[in-house]
């Protein structure tokens, strides 16, 4: 057979082909347009800059998808939140005072509210902001809040059945001055934190159901004004609107959640333009891209400094690591696996960063800050696991005190979260440095990591320790559970994350140092949520231990008191806990006098669930953007503090 | 021909129905309250739970479910994602067209070098250049997405400073076109991997088709070399080329979850995975639609260009 080796003339073709495509991709990157520049600033040690565009990275694939304040759970989340509506409009209170969960009252739309009578009634004073549009934000701005509440409550993210608006008797306005009548006495901490926590006030230009009308009377009517009829069933719960104003309400939020839905229009419907914090939209896109501007008649005490303010999307951890490293974003956060060197401690909450990612370092300076959170993971004292014993061994005190005692938070933090972690010592965040845990606390861990402890707990109590086996109880009027019982547990957590599997991994190999065996498997997130729910027995209630590797984050229950998470048949008491005593410290920490104190110490110290250390994410920050420090616990950005320096 | 196409489309609508039946029942195979845990988080409680499974028909049997499901389908509703508070319409209506731009200029850029490259291959066969573009296809077939695109956007983008380090970022599809330059490394990045599988299918079938009698038949009667190779042996060798890319549009249409991670660019791979582990299950239906259907089209066209590429090929 003739060989093709002596057609060169012929495969010279195919060479020039094949290389003509890629000379095309290659003239194609020459003609096309350069990317913009992401920072805009000189050296860092002029003075400030006006104007500027800075940008920041949101959440990996977090991108703000809601812009209506009165917000249905689905959507409520931090970027929704703090990133993107409360920088347009102001919640009545703002929290977060410099690195403290604090109210801040300067930032906050009304003065700091006054309780008298006993509790039941809280009195606050408007400010003189001014709405976008010209108007100002009056007293009944909150009430329009507050008689959607009535109506809409079922909508509303942060309704639980009791609060908001079902402890208020009336709420009542005259001039600048409001004043909340409640039912029964509220501790001042709580109602504020917890409960004022949740208003923003609504402009009179959103009082319509269509647009370009007068305003109807939802915002107007007085909140007795307001009636509607509440049904409870075992299908649920409906509220129904009776008097006219009600059902202006009804119809208001339909339209209004109508108009949310269209997120292509959020940057063009007039409604959304009527603003009274520091910024408003002027671009909006479905992927994430977000523009916002200065809001020229906006109140407060500080006034924005940029041009241009950018929120940019993100795909996953890696895009936005290219991001920061070409320069192209001026506030993100530094993933976890890019972490070069590990932060130090200090204290029970100084966290000192290492040394920035290479990478980055010649333009960027990093920063760590906590979160108002907790970390945990619950366990059922109802399991009918292990033969029916789980649930009883799981109600000891003894054995949560020595399972918690061998979790090692300050090594989990150090070699799983690279020092950019705090502790979890109980049920009220020692971290961010706060007024709310007792200062026993703020000292150290009251179950510090100790191996030798923990066995003895359970020698004392009757079983025989096994180090890297199964311990057997072998006396069963000190164990509580029948002699031969083994200390063998589920623990179902969210798989996919390498950080989270590194985490557990370490603490099994911990409890198995007395002889404790965890089998752990994985799940989807909302696996583990559904398995972590109360049940009462029977061979659905088998579950032990799930992690769905979040704890819980005060938002916008800023004031821990509890109440939804360890009091007897609370909403999120995934592992029906039930104490006397915590249920009574969390009533006094919500109806009472008391302060979060002796409620901190007996939950830290009863151990309702188990403590997890929190993974603190590394903020980058541009080296010529000032303003942006200190990191705020909850979350909120305040970019109109921000600037550039030449 | 006519009645085989009739015959394959209204088969192809029983295969849509079958996956998206399939897809639909394998989603609700879940614990009770999942999707609604999915969407609202650790502090939905019971109420909020309830209400959410009412919203979304969760509460009603899986058989009236899908009923309202293929209602909605047939009135173009494709249902709403909860987790990005958009139709599921109008999320694959702005991720699809920016993944047909990327994924389609990959293939089209893979076919144009691969076909030369696996017929260079069979021209200079068992000599060091063949030996060499076969190495450079294993390694281009092996190496992983992730990897080559990180390399690419840290050396050509970080380092050198000659492309960008993302994808076009614009939201259409002239605004993605606008920005060449953007596209050359994810291009490159999923072109590699079709470039290496392509060349190597070029390469048998042109050496196949070097074997026929009618290859020897053209050789004796005075056809030069390249008229052999180019008239006669090339068109016939295209054919399994051209079903290969009838069954390559699902992955068109799929996107490249990868890559679209990597350079920044959401598109239908990373909606369609996010839907998968979100239990987003409106969205998941919806993807898998359209993929199904895409499969279908795609074999569709491959059987059609089939029978115009060889005129022996006839469907009764």
């Amino acid at each position: 057979m003739q060989s093709f080796g002596s057609g060169r003339r012929g495969t010279r073709g195919l060479v020039v082909l094949a290389a003509a495509a890629i000379v095309v991709l290659t003239l194609a990157a020459c003609g096309g347009s350069s990317s913009g520049s992401g920072t805009n600033g000189t050296t860092s040690s002029a003075p400030a800059q006006q104007g500027g565009t800075a940008y920041l990275a949101e959440g990996t694939q977090a991108a703000p998808n809601y812009i209506f304040p009165f917000t249905p759970l689905q959507y409520f989340s931090t970027t929704n939140f703090q990133q993107f509506m409360n920088l347009m409009y102001r919640p009545l209170y703002w929290f977060g005072q410099g690195a403290t969960p604090n109210l801040n009252p300067s930032l906050s739309l009304a003065s700091t509210p006054q309780y008298t009578n006993g509790g039941k009634t809280a009195t606050l004073t408007m400010k003189p902001y001014k709405w976008s549009n010209g108007e100002t934000v009056t007293a009944q701005d909150v009430i329009f809040w507050m008689n959607m509440l009535k109506v809409e409550k079922l909508n509303w993210a942060g309704y639980a059945a009791g609060t908001i608006p079902d402890d208020l008797a009336d709420v009542t306005a005259s001039g600048n001055k409001l004043t909340f009548h409640l039912n029964t006495s509220a501790n001042s901490n709580w109602y504020t934190y917890n409960e004022l926590s949740q208003i923003t006030p609504m402009p009179m230009a959103w009082d319509v159901t269509k647009a370009g009308q007068k305003p109807q009377l939802c915002g107007t009517a007085s909140f007795s004004e307001v009636t509607v009829s509440s049904k409870t069933t075992s299908k649920g719960t409906t509220v129904t609107p009776v008097s006219a104003a009600a059902k202006s309400c009804a119809a208001v939020y339909k339209f209004l959640a109508s108009e949310a839905n269209k997120l292509s229009s959020y940057d063009s419907n007039p409604l959304w333009q009527v603003v009274d914090g520091p910024f408003k939209l002027t671009h909006f896109d479905t992927t994430g891209n977000v523009t916002m501007v200065p809001n020229k008649t906006y109140s407060g005490p500080v006034k924005p400094k940029l041009a241009k303010f950018v929120e940019l999307p993100f795909t996953a951890d890696s895009a936005e690591f290219n991001a920061l490293a070409a320069g192209k974003v001026d506030v993100g956060t530094l993933p976890a696996s890019d972490i070069t060197a590990n932060a130090t401690t200090t204290g029970t909450c100084g966290l000192k960063p290492g040394a920035n990612n290479p990478r980055l370092s010649a333009n960027y300076n990093v920063y760590a800050g906590s979160t108002w959170q907790i970390n945990y993971f619950p366990f059922n004292v109802n399991s009918t696991g292990n033969g029916g014993n789980s649930g009883k061994l799981l109600k000891q005190l003894y054995f949560r005190q020595a399972f918690q005692t061998l979790v090692d938070q300050p090594t989990l933090i150090q070699k799983v979260f690279k020092g950019y972690g705090v502790g979890t010592y109980g049920p009220v965040p020692v971290c961010p440095t706060n007024n709310f845990a007792a200062q026993e606390l703020k000292l150290g861990n009251p179950y510090a990591y100790n191996p030798s402890k923990a066995k003895s707990i359970l020698t004392a109590h009757g079983w025989s320790v096994k180090p890297g086996g199964t311990s057997v109880c072998s006396d069963a009027n000190k164990c509580g559970v029948p002699a031969g019982t083994k200390l063998n547990f589920a623990l179902q957590y969210v798989g996919g994350s390498p950080t989270e599997d590194q985490l557990m991994q370490a603490q099994k190999s911990s409890w198995a140092q007395a002889g404790i065996h965890v089998n752990l498997t994985t799940g989807t997130f909302d696996t583990v949520l559904s398995a972590a729910v109360p049940c009462s027995g029977g061979s659905s209630c088998q579950w032990e231990y799930e992690n769905w590797g979040g704890g819980w984050i005060f938002a916008p229950d800023y004031y821990p008191s509890g109440e939804d998470l360890f009091q007897t048949g609370a909403s999120s008491n995934s592992g029906s806990y039930s104490d006397p005593t915590m249920d009574r410290l969390i009533k006094g920490t919500t109806v009472g006098n008391s302060d979060l104190g002796a409620y901190s110490v007996y939950g830290a110290k009863q151990l309702p669930v188990v403590w997890q250390p929190i993974q603190i994410g590394a903020t980058e920050i541009n080296k010529k953007l000032q303003g942006v420090l200190p990191l705020n616990a909850l979350t909120n950005i305040n970019p109109e503090n921000w600037y550039f320096t030449k | 021909m006519t009645g085989y196409l009739i015959r394959r489309v209204l088969q192809s609508i029983v295969v849509v129905f079958g996956v998206v039946l399939l897809t639909f029942l394998l989603s609700h195979l879940y614990t009770k309250d999942a999707a609604a845990r999915a969407c609202l988080g650790p502090k939905a409680n019971a109420q909020q739970i309830q209400q959410f499974n009412h919203q979304y028909h969760y509460d009603k049997p899986i058989v009236e479910q899908f009923w309202i499901y293929t209602k909605g389908i047939l009135h173009g509703n494709l249902g709403n994602s909860c987790k990005l508070h958009q139709s599921v319409s109008s999320l694959i209506r702005s991720k699809l067209p920016k993944t047909l731009v990327l994924v389609g200029i990959s293939t089209i850029f893979a076919l144009l070098v691969a076909i030369p490259l696996g017929i260079l291959q069979v021209v200079r066969r068992n000599t060091a250049t063949d030996y060499f573009l076969t190495g450079a296809s294993f390694v281009g077939y092996a190496m992983p997405a992730f990897l080559l695109g990180e390399l690419l956007i840290l050396w050509f983008a970080l380092d050198l400073g000659w492309f960008p380090f993302e994808a076009p970022q614009a939201a259409t599809v002239w605004g993605i076109l606008a920005d060449p330059r953007a596209l050359v490394l994810p291009v490159i990045s999923l072109a590699v991997l079709t470039i290496a599988g392509f060349s190597r299918y070029m390469r048998s079938s042109m050496m196949e088709a070097l074997t026929e009698d009618y290859i020897r038949t053209a050789r004796a009667k005075g056809a030069s070399p390249k008229r052999v190779l180019y008239r006669h042996a090339l068109r016939n060798a295209l054919i399994p080329i051209i079903t290969l890319l009838g069954l390559t549009l699902p992955a068109i249409v799929g996107g490249a979850i990868i890559t679209e991670t990597v350079f920044n660019y959401p598109g239908m791979g990373l909606l369609t995975t996010n839907a998968a582990t979100q239990n987003d299950v409106p969205l998941l239906v919806g993807t898998t639609f359209v993929a199904a259907i895409a499969t279908v089209l795609g074999n569709l066209i491959a059987d059609v260009l089939y029978v115009i590429a060889d005129p022996r090929v006839r469907y009764s």
